[in-house]
């Protein structure tokens, strides 16, 4: 027989008994929907998770501080002198996947432009690595290699700055509104000092030894887009100038015995961040990093965390879902033993007329096997309606948590998995069916009334 | 054609055996019409379900086309049956599912043939057995002589060496009969084949070429007339 003439039997058998065929396959609708709706919850938890989390940054970042990695004895490298340096910055250049690695110095500077004041923390860091690190410029450009005494603010650095003329100079992220400050054409002065440009009080001896702070001149090349990260707050500049800065001022300072602590060591970085070209390696590479001896820590972390608890959810509900396919599958068998009972003089028929013994088990396979896929058609459907539903309703009261996820997803892959799933749940339940309609002797069927 | 070499059929029922067929030889040749004639339970039908391969027997052989059919397995023999034989029934076993024209072309579905082919093949069949009109028609739509003559259709379509036709009028009245023994006796003439009867009804057995009167499980005698002459027990 060829496929065509056995599909169209199998659907003709199939019709003959509407009303039990679709009983069948509503249960099967039942079973396939609910796995399906079930773990779309689970699913649209892992989304949301995700979403929030890289809201909080990239996903594909590591951080590497400089502490919490000697004293802790757990680490391989604990009780070593590990430092945070050059050579380490390599040896994690060098890691399978690592795409760039930013070493980081952080420097609290005041920046004096015009009538304003403000101080921020800049951040030294290599310009080339900028479009690696997804810096993207609102207006200006980036740093280029060459920009000794240029500057890139992060957005909302503005914040920082205030007049000290003004009796409440105070504007702050609090203030009525941002100040007025244009840091792209205004010339700029870097000090490190703090006391710089302070009206000095009344009845304050100036300490004759101390120098004047040094001075720098800088200029504002660019403003980053907003991005909801640390990027805002920062303001960033070439790592040699900010190196250099950083060793005048602690010339000028060591006077007053205001040495930095050791995080600002000259050859040492004050953070390391490493980007990880697919997300999926993030994982690997932190381990890597762990077993030099170093304390990584990244947004996966976390996810991973989270992806166990949906995970878990996952299982449960869609274990639940699965329950009543399996009721399901159970409707089928039964439906298919039924229909042999029924149709034990026809396949007796058959065989005498020369149906071939595989043909008629391909019949009643097929037979299972459609109402398994129409099923789980039909199932898929009605998951997408009560996906639908879901998020309609439940939408409103989780949409604060969820964000513009929803609680309930099904991927595209969900389906096709469902509906494999269902047709394969029907193919096994009319496997021995099948089996028992082909080796029916023809004879007794023939003689069965 | 048909080759029964000291077939014997024993059967167990609970404790008890009953003897269906003892001891029977028998030639059957290319084209003729042989009559099985007996009472029931005289085993004629079980010679029938032997010689179809429907049931092995206990002992001996039968040999169709030089083929022993008693040795094949079940698939060997499906496949054959598709090839070599036409089945008529007593109780005509249409699918009750299928239209005339679904049913008569269904041995050449199961060969494969592509559908505009067997169609026209089954077409061709129901006008030759007089039922133009009713190739749409479901088998609870039909008469009983209406269906067993589509069962007869359905028996040649395929064009078999060898048609078995077991009490095909038994559910029939004797006109009607006598329509449908024709109509097969005819068709089994025209393309040539083997058509072998099995009846209770000796004015059916008169169609024959040869009659064979079985009586508990032997052959009791053959009775030949004029044109197979030569042809007997071995």
């Amino acid at each position: 027989m060829n496929n065509l003439d056995l599909i169209k039997m199998a659907l003709g058998n199939l019709l003959r008994r509407k009303t039990r065929t679709l009983l069948t396959i509503l249960g099967v609708v039942i079973g396939t929907s609910s796995i399906v709706v079930m773990l779309s919850l689970g699913i649209a938890m892992d989304y949301s998770f995700k979403e929030q989390l890289s809201r909080m940054g990239s996903l594909n970042l590591i951080d590497v501080n400089n502490y919490g990695f000697y004293g802790e004895g757990i680490a391989p490298g604990g009780g070593k002198d590990l430092k945070l340096d050059d050579h380490a910055v390599n040896s994690i250049r060098q890691i399978q996947g690592v795409q760039g690695v930013m070493p980081i110095k952080t420097a609290y500077v005041r920046i004096v432009a015009g009538k304003m004041m403000g101080n921020l923390p800049v951040i030294g860091i290599q310009p080339e690595l900028m479009e690696v690190f997804d810096f993207k410029v609102e207006t200006g450009r980036l740093l280029m290699a060459s920009d000794k005494d240029a500057i890139v603010f992060g957005k909302q650095i503005t914040m920082n700055f205030y007049n000290p003329r003004l009796r409440n100079p105070q504007f702050g992220p609090m203030g009525p509104e941002p100040p007025k400050i244009d840091l792209m054409n205004n010339k700029l002065i870097l000090t490190t000092s703090m006391e710089y440009g302070e009206r000095r009080m009344a009845g304050v001896e100036r300490d004759p030894n101390q120098k004047p702070p040094k001075l720098y001149k800088v200029k504002g090349v660019g403003i980053l887009q907003e991005s909801q990260s640390e990027k805002d707050y920062n303001a960033y500049m070439h790592m040699d100038t900010l190196q250099k800065i950083l060793e005048e001022s602690q010339r000028t300072e060591q006077g007053e015995g205001q040495r930095r602590r050791g995080s600002q060591q000259n050859d040492q970085y004050e953070r390391v961040s490493v980007k990880v070209e697919d997300i999926n390696q993030v994982e690997a590479v932190q381990e890597q990093i762990k077993t030099m001896g170093f304390q990584p820590f990244s947004l996966t972390d976390m996810l991973k965390s989270m992806k166990e608890t949906s995970r878990k959810m996952q299982a449960i509900l869609g274990g639940i879902g699965a329950v009543s396919l399996f009721v399901a599958a159970i409707g089928i068998t039964n439906t298919m033993v039924m229909s042999i009972y029924e149709r034990t003089r026809e396949i007796g028929v058959m065989k005498v007329l020369g149906a071939d013994l595989t043909d008629i088990r391909k019949l009643f396979l097929l037979e299972a096997g459609m109402i398994g896929f129409g099923g789980g058609l039909l199932g898929l459907v009605l998951s997408y309606l009560i996906s639908l539903g879901l998020n309609k309703i439940g939408g409103g009261f989780l949409g604060g948590m969820g964000g513009n996820t929803g609680i309930s997803v099904i991927p595209f892959q969900l389906a096709m998995a469902a509906l494999a799933f269902s047709t394969i749940v029907g193919l096994v339940s009319g496997f021995s069916p099948a089996r028992r309609a082909m080796n029916l002797s023809a004879l007794e069927a023939i003689r069965s009334e | 054609m048909v080759n029964i070499q000291n077939v014997r059929k024993v059967y167990k029922i609970g404790e008890e055996r009953v003897v269906a067929l003892n001891d029977i030889s028998l030639k059957i040749h290319p084209e003729e019409i042989c009559c099985f004639l007996g009472t029931s339970g005289s085993g004629k039908s079980t010679l029938l379900n032997i010689m179809a391969g429907l049931e092995k027997p206990t002992k001996g052989t039968i040999t169709i086309q030089g083929k022993k059919i008693e040795k094949m397995s079940e698939k060997e023999v499906t496949k054959f049956r598709q090839k070599n034989i036409g089945f008529v029934f007593q109780s005509y076993n249409l699918l009750p599912s299928l239209t005339a024209l679904e049913n008569v072309s269904l041995p050449l579905t199961f060969r494969g043939v592509p559908k505009n082919m067997r169609d026209r093949i089954a077409m061709e069949m129901l006008e030759s057995v007089g039922l133009k009109k009713h190739i749409a028609h479901k088998p609870s739509q039909m008469s009983g002589g209406q269906q067993q003559r589509v069962g007869i259709a359905r028996a040649f379509v395929s064009k078999p060496p060898i048609v078995f036709a077991d009490e095909p009028t038994g559910n029939l009245d004797s006109k009607t009969t006598e329509e449908v023994m024709s109509l097969m006796l005819n068709m089994a003439r025209e393309y040539k084949q083997t058509l072998i009867l099995v009846t209770h009804d000796k004015s059916i057995a008169e169609f024959a070429d040869r009659i064979v009167y079985i009586l508990d499980g032997n052959i009791e005698k053959v009775e030949e007339k004029g044109l197979m002459k030569g042809a007997g027990i071995e």
